[in-house]
């Protein structure tokens, strides 16, 4: 009686041991770690794309780690840190596109590989590539909307954000370039920096309303928190005339398009941006090199840039937008290997 | 036996043992604590506290304040920035006149507060917002990253496995000992923090004191800033400003430096950026949840403080009864 229980529990147990290995195996002993600048709800999808990629590519550990607060000596600590504990590839949005390199620069020294994500770190620098979204190509798209929804004449507004970041000179650049297309038929009545913050953000757009709302014919804002305080103020003031484009999908910015005070909004990949980021640390980590004739993009931050890709949502795509950007994600993901990077 | 130990010693024993004893723990339950790296980029880090807190330290001196300090920081990272990147000039002549920049700075607060009759905290808090918008308008914002290798060579290096930047801001350390250890302008500034009044009638220029401090102030302002721009390798307008303040304050304070003016502790600074930098670098190895992490931070800081009170208070009863 007990042989055979000791047959059975040994049975039971390789039985088990089989059905759970592939739960349990880890195709890479790579510790990886995606950090953003700082708390912002555009990296909230980092964490189930870190998940996701963990479960996907059978990664020994993917995790996301947020500095406590948007400075780039929290971020660094917090980087270091990880390091020491041993971390051994690192996605990151750059808290400052300049200032991370020194840290990155010090990662390589320690074989340690990093990919910049959701935002690019300035070349020279020490990161492998940089997947972003497309910021200029973002901006001009919208703004193209946008002028098509103002019916090709009038004034528009950019709410732009932090006046010390690099993208929002592309952003200015883009929104300047599509206004000039038309030909005189469109102005630019003004931009507006630093509004990529709740208070400061609050403030500009409705001084800007109570100001002159009677010129203005379109605001673009091209940054999370200005999209959603300019939503917010104009359904406050509930005019429908003045139209909007708007950037991310925060619930507010959706509701808007669906209440028809927001005619857009461009939607960003940041849960791409994590996935892909993981799994190509992944091979990275594992011996994989950057093939120097891949199609890396060249933009005024890096040479090593890839679009995460982008789109713009509007009332007819506002329910299956998600499933968009999911397709998007598989196709950049089936790809990436064979496009970007040498593995032997 | 605990209380006797407590009660030995000044302040800054009393932190070494609390700074020991968390040397001990952080390293005993995260062994990354004392991996190279993670001490390397705590030095690095440490030392520009240091000189941060040395540059509010000499102005809590006279019970005055700087919050301008992290104006003029980022002036000065810029400045360096210009001067190395735009005009090419030699780092020794550019760090010179970056720390000549910072003390004319640091005279213009000085200037303005004696002049005025101003309390030094509106004074500066004017200035800090004068310097940085000054510095955006020069700038414009740009961050200049072609800065030579030598700078960021300098500051990744170290003697044996002490961080030369954490030898520069002990240095510094030990001329400000000896200035106000053993000077008589260092005596001055005390008297003019202790008792204005009293100090005058002895004969005591209290306002030029007051101006000596503020461009002191600023060159060890200037002095921080190069330091972060050689450990970044690069002069970014978002460095120092703002995000030195606490830190600029922490330090001194925790070290045993009054708030009212008067009495100051050169080595107490030190310690007391040792104690937050290990706080912060053992709650963050220890893995310890980011948005938990201010609240440690602050939890670990009051304890520190008032197991330093509490040491202090036995110390004095015990020297008391003694007499």
């Amino acid at each position: 009686m007990r042989t055979r229980f000791s047959r059975g529990f040994a049975a039971a147990t390789l039985a088990c041991s089989v059905a759970l290995f592939p739960l349990v195996a880890s195709a890479s002993d790579n510790k990886i770690v995606l950090v953003p600048g700082g708390p912002h709800p555009y990296f909230a999808p980092w964490e189930q794309a870190a998940a996701d990629a963990q479960k996907d590519f059978s990664i020994a550990s993917v995790e996301y780690k947020v500095p406590s607060e948007w400075k780039l000596e929290m971020q660094t600590e917090l980087l270091e840190s990880l390091a020491a504990q041993g971390t051994n590839a690192f996605g990151i949005f750059p808290g400052d596109a300049v200032g991370i390199n020194s840290t990155i620069g010090e990662f390589k020294a320690n074989n340690i590989p990093a990919v910049a994500l959701g935002g690019c770190a300035q070349d020279p620098t020490d990161m492998n590539f940089c997947m972003a979204t497309d910021v200029y190509q973002s901006a001009y798209i919208g703004t193209k909307a946008l002028i098509e929804a103002m019916g090709g004449k009038g004034a528009v507004v950019h709410m732009a954000g932090l006046l010390i970041d690099p993208n929002t000179v592309l952003r200015v650049q883009a929104v300047e370039k599509a206004v000039a297309e038309t030909n005189g038929a469109v102005t630019l009545l003004q931009t507006i920096g630093d509004t990529d913050s709740q208070e400061a953000g609050d403030q500009k757009v409705n001084a800007l309303l109570a100001s002159s709302k009677d010129k203005v014919g379109g605001i673009i804002a091209t940054g999370y928190v200005s999209s959603v305080v300019t939503a917010t103020a104009l359904k406050n003031l509930g005019d429908k005339r003045i139209k909007m484009i708007g950037i991310d999908d925060d619930k507010i910015v959706l509701d808007g398009i669906k209440d028809g005070f927001v005619s857009g909004t461009m939607a960003q990949n940041p849960y791409g941006q994590g996935y892909i980021g993981a799994y190509a640390l992944d091979l990275i980590a594992g011996g994989c090199t950057l093939k120097a004739d891949a199609p890396w993009v060249k933009t005024p931050q890096t040479a090593h840039f890839i679009d995460s890709g982008t789109l713009l949502i509007s009332s007819a795509n506002a329910e299956t937008y998600k499933d968009d950007l999911k397709a998007l994600t598989k196709k950049i993901q089936g790809s990436f290997k064979d496009t970007y990077l040498t593995c032997s | 036996m605990a209380a006797g130990l407590l009660m030995r010693g000044s302040t800054q024993f009393g932190l070494f043992v609390i700074l020991f004893i968390m040397w001990v723990v952080f390293s005993s339950l995260a062994p990354g604590f004392l991996s190279r790296f993670n001490l390397n980029s705590v030095g690095r880090s440490v030392a520009i506290d240091i000189v941060v807190g040395f540059a509010q330290m000499v102005v809590l001196a006279t019970g005055g304040m700087n919050l301008s300090v992290g104006a003029i920081g980022v002036c000065s990272v810029m400045t360096l920035g210009y001067f190395l990147q735009m005009w090419g000039l030699p780092i020794p002549v550019a760090i010179l006149l970056t720390l000549g920049l910072g003390g004319v700075l640091g005279w213009l607060n000085g200037f303005a507060i004696t002049r005025t009759g101003v309390n030094s905290f509106v004074v500066t808090l004017a200035t800090a917002s004068l310097f940085t918008g000054a510095m955006l308008i020069f700038s414009k914002g740009v961050p200049l990253n072609g800065l030579p290798p030598e700078l960021g060579a300098f500051a990744k290096s170290s003697v044996g496995r002490v961080p030369t930047l954490a030898i520069v801001a002990i240095g510094i350390g030990i001329a400000l000992y000896v200035l106000f250890k053993h000077s008589v302008l260092g005596r001055q500034i005390l008297a003019a923090g202790a008792n204005p009044r009293a100090a005058e009638m002895s004969g005591v220029p209290v306002d030029r004191v007051i101006v000596f401090v503020h461009v002191l102030s600023g060159v060890l302002a200037a002095a921080a800033a190069i330091m972060l721009t050689a450990k970044n390798g690069a002069a970014l307008p978002g460095a120092a400003g703002d995000d030195w303040l606490l830190p600029s304050f922490l330090a001194p304070v925790i070290g045993g430096t009054s708030l009212a003016g008067g009495l100051i502790s050169v080595v107490g600074t030190i310690f007391g950026a040792l104690l937050v930098s290990t706080i912060r670098s053992g709650l963050l190895v220890l893995q310890i949840g980011n948005f938990w992490l201010q609240l440690f931070l602050g939890i670990f800081l009051l304890g520190a403080i008032l197991l330093e009170r509490y040491r202090s208070a036995l110390a004095v009863r015990a020297q008391t009864r003694a007499a």
